[in-house]
């Protein structure tokens, strides 16, 4: 496994009426981020605040090129982002101990906290595909370029970690400095890792690693 | 942080216990413990919540150090509400510690005044004092604020100083309604109550009436010679004399502190310092023996002279003479006062704050029980004593929240 330390390349946030980050999601222009009791755009090139969608908003954030997905309790909810309306809802697979949503591949990824397990979930369903054993708590979770990315908080230890989406194996892990633990993940499609920042309020970004020739080669 | 517990949390924060409990009651991982520990804590299970939390330390183990030290601020919080004395504040001291080091600097202000809270409910007001001293209130959250200001006042209300006390109660009262927390705002209001219900009786000249404690902090800072009997001392001037561990000196300048300026007959004084029914010629010698120790340890202040009848205190500067006394007399005054905060005491916490054996304490209570001053629940180790009708002192639980997300 490769180890560095994560670069933060920009902070945004606390942003008002949104003190904790509990999942984070991208829709290609605004970033979008869960605060409890709502959902919260930003624009990441000035970090001015957006749209705000009022719905219960506990954990991962995912965005599937035209909707919302969003935790709330032991469920996930559909969203429409123009309209705000819940869609529909499927049960969460961890029944309440889920933490980070991501979207890939036509189906859903869903970290579960304490039991250090990823779940492929089918978005139609809730049924469980397929589940990645991992060694740490697991908060948000994120595909790019294939390559899944999960992130870790234990204590006062969080990372980034890429990891082998088929045996769970960690390729690469990105630490974080001390006190900025990651309770929320999503990419963007350039060198952006969009990070929330749990009791901080605060959404951070960290640099993604570029894949050496040879590596971009055996990964895709 | 897991979706579930973030919104057991959030019904917490929202002061909707029940809500927390529906989403966590069936989880016994380490945040849902605690969650269920405050859950309890706020519908007055103190018991069962102190048990909880407990159990949530000891699984969040040393690498959660953050929500660990807070269960323990919660445990110590819960505890001091609940006046559970025996309860180590050595853990405490540790929890603030680890909580300053991970830079969780409004929960280490929690923990400072639960400290200093502490101190004052034990009567250790130096220290008390001391601990608060260079603690600046102005950048935590208006719950916290109102807690130290209420130490403060309670501090400046053992001291006599009734315009600090006032002046601490009414920052309280602001900090209180930004807060936003009714039983803060309740606690407030019934401190600053306490400012001017009775604190003393005053008897001299004949007359016997109740005082404020305003009145107190002006009666002692006058000239009057004042025979203070709530905690048996002679006073004048900012200058006293302890007569605490000397109980016949003290019933006699007591007894000629009220006839003042009159003087007492010898019979009377024998009956009020030694329980004398009969009087002989040893009772006497006795007397003429303590009048003369008194008037040693009065010399700086005032002499005691003989009359025909019997003995008058005279100051040696013109002034008048009082008695300060408690409010209500009867025995164990002293274990009256603190049960008179309205809470439930064990008798073991009872001892450690009088300074006294629990031996003492049981057969003290047993007798106020006896003529109905005192109740008591539970059996045993678990058995608490309270007054039928509490006045009063501020009982507020703002406890730590237990997540790293909080």
């Amino acid at each position: 496994m490769k180890r560095s330390a994560a670069e933060i390349l920009r902070e945004y946030g606390p942003f008002p009426g949104a003190d904790h980050v509990h999942g984070v999601t991208y829709d290609g222009q605004h970033v979008w981020f869960a605060s409890g009791d709502k959902l919260n755009a930003f624009d990441p090139d000035d970090g001015t605040p957006r749209a705000s969608i009022g719905v219960e908003a506990h954990a991962g954030t995912a965005f599937d090129g035209q909707y919302l997905f969003q935790i709330a309790e032991d469920r996930i909810q559909k969203i429409d982002p123009k309209t705000g309306h819940v869609l529909k809802t499927i049960p969460a697979p961890g029944g309440g101990g889920d933490s980070g949503l991501a979207w890939a591949e036509g189906t859903l990824w869903v970290g579960q906290y304490r039991d250090r397990k990823i779940h492929q979930v089918d978005p139609q369903t809730g049924e469980i595909l397929r589940t990645i054993d991992s060694d740490r708590f697991v908060t948000g979770v994120t595909w790019v370029d294939g390559e899944l990315w999960h992130a870790t908080w234990e204590g006062d230890e969080s990372d980034l970690r890429r990891i082998d989406p088929k045996t769970g194996e960690v390729l690469e892990s990105l630490e974080m400095p001390v006190g900025a633990g990651i309770s929320g993940l999503e990419a963007d499609s350039g060198d952006r890792f969009f990070c929330g920042g749990g009791n901080t309020g605060k959404v951070r970004t960290v640099r993604r690693p570029k894949r050496g020739a040879s590596a971009v080669e055996g990964s895709k | 942080m897991d979706s579930m517990i973030t919104a057991a949390g959030r019904a917490l924060a929202a002061g909707d216990p029940i809500g927390a409990l529906k989403r966590v009651a069936l989880r016994d991982d380490p945040f849902a413990l605690a969650l269920r520990g405050i859950a309890m804590a706020q519908l007055g299970e103190l018991a069962r919540a102190k048990s909880l939390l407990r159990e949530a330390a000891r699984d969040f183990g040393p690498e959660q150090a953050v929500p660990r030290a807070r269960c323990i601020i919660a445990e110590a919080e819960i505890a001091l509400a609940s006046r559970d004395l025996s309860w180590p504040p050595k853990a405490l001291l540790a929890a603030r510690r680890t909580l300053e080091a991970h830079g969780d600097h409004v929960n280490v202000a929690h923990a400072r005044t639960l400290h200093s809270r502490r101190l004052l409910l034990i009567g250790r007001l130096d220290e008390a004092e001391q601990s608060l001293a260079d603690f600046d209130a102005t950048p935590l959250p208006p719950a916290l604020r109102a807690a130290h200001e209420l130490v403060v006042a309670g501090i400046a209300m053992r001291r006599l100083r009734t315009k600090t006390a006032r002046g601490a109660l009414a920052r309280a009262e602001k900090a209180a309604r930004q807060a936003d927390i009714t039983a803060l705002m309740t606690a407030v209001q019934r401190a600053a109550r306490t400012l001017d219900t009775p604190a003393a009786r005053m008897i001299a000249g004949g007359k016997d009436r109740l005082i404020s404690l305003a009145e107190v902090e002006a009666l002692l800072a006058s000239e009057m010679l004042v025979i203070d009997a709530c905690r048996h001392l002679v006073r004048q001037a900012g200058r006293h004399i302890s007569l605490a561990t000397r109980p016949v000196l003290f019933a006699l300048a007591r007894a000629l502190g009220e006839a003042w300026p009159n003087d007492v007959s010898r019979s009377r004084l024998l009956a009020l310092a030694f329980k004398a029914k009969h009087t002989d010629e040893s009772h006497r010698a006795r007397l003429r023996v303590d009048i003369g120790r008194l008037r040693t340890e009065l010399q700086d202040m005032a002499d005691v002279r003989a009359t025909t009848k019997g003995f008058a205190l005279v100051p040696h500067q013109p002034c008048e003479v009082g008695v300060l006394a408690p409010p209500f007399e009867e025995g164990h005054g002293s274990l009256l006062a603190m049960l008179s905060d309205g809470e439930a005491w064990s008798s073991s916490s009872l001892a450690i704050a009088l300074g006294t054996s629990p031996r003492t304490v049981q057969r003290a209570l047993g007798e106020l029980a006896r003529t109905g001053r005192v109740q008591s629940f539970g059996r045993g180790r678990a058995q608490r004593w309270l007054t039928p009708a509490p006045p009063g002192f501020p009982t507020i639980l703002l406890l730590p929240g237990p997540l790293p997300s909080d």
